[in-house]
């Protein structure tokens, strides 16, 4: 049972992979890798159910979440301004 | 970045979460996976995603960089003071076992110890990191 819900997770992951790779805007990419990351969550904790071991699993998944939503963050930031460092948007009057 | 309600709260949110599962994986880590080198990162994680939306002026306001320089070396003095101590108390260096009366509360404390020391070093360089890069074009 686990392992199917892997495999359609793997499945899915190569789906967002593809558009990853074709996307054709930034937007595209930023999205489908943002979601490779939402079903790598989704995978270690199958793996860890999978493995048997779900409670040492999970604390990886908890982190990989939270490290994914950063990353996410500032490829985002990188692709809109072009420097990570500044608080507020380089355009005058600009509240994107 | 600070002018984007959804990041802005989002971030206001997620970072003590984040902070605080920091700490889990640090005083957590005899049990489970983690240790000094990964809650160090990812407690770095937290600050640098203050820094990503709030700026890095707003970090360097929350931490200043005389602090990153100072806990870079309190935690490489709190590593090796711990094995200068049981040099000092007749045994080898890093040998936990002399820190206490019993060999496993020794190497318990020696653990918490020098996993203390590699977390703190770890999360200050990586903060100094983030803040070298990313505040470069600062003024």
């Amino acid at each position: 049972m686990f392992t199917l819900t892997g495999i359609a997770l793997l499945v899915t992951m190569v789906l967002a992979l593809i558009r990853a790779i074709k996307g054709p805007t930034v937007y595209d990419r930023i999205l489908a890798s943002n979601a490779v990351g939402t079903k790598t969550v989704l995978m270690i904790a199958v793996l860890g159910f999978i493995v048997g071991e779900p409670d040492l699993y999970i604390d990886i998944a908890l982190m990989y979440a939270l490290i994914g939503f950063i990353g996410t963050v500032a490829v985002l930031k990188v692709s809109e301004f072009g420097d990570l460092g500044q608080a507020q948007s380089p355009r005058d009057g600009d509240k994107s | 970045m600070r002018d984007n309600p959804v990041l802005r709260i989002v971030a206001k949110i997620i970072i003590p979460v984040i902070l605080l599962f920091a700490l889990y994986v640090q005083f957590h880590g005899d049990f489970g996976p983690g240790g000094g080198f990964q809650a160090g990162v990812i407690f770095a994680a937290g600050f640098i995603l203050y820094g990503l939306v709030f700026g890095t002026e707003a970090l360097r306001n929350a931490i200043p960089p005389g602090l990153l320089r100072f806990a870079i070396a309190l935690g490489l003095v709190l590593y090796a003071g711990v094995g200068a101590t049981t040099m000092l108390l007749g045994s080898d260096y890093l040998a936990y076992g002399a820190l206490a009366h019993d060999l496993i509360g020794g190497q318990h404390l020696g653990i918490f110890l020098v996993e203390l020391g590699v977390g703190v070093t770890v999360s200050a360089v990586i903060v100094t990191i983030f803040l070298a890069f990313a505040g470069r074009n600062d003024p």
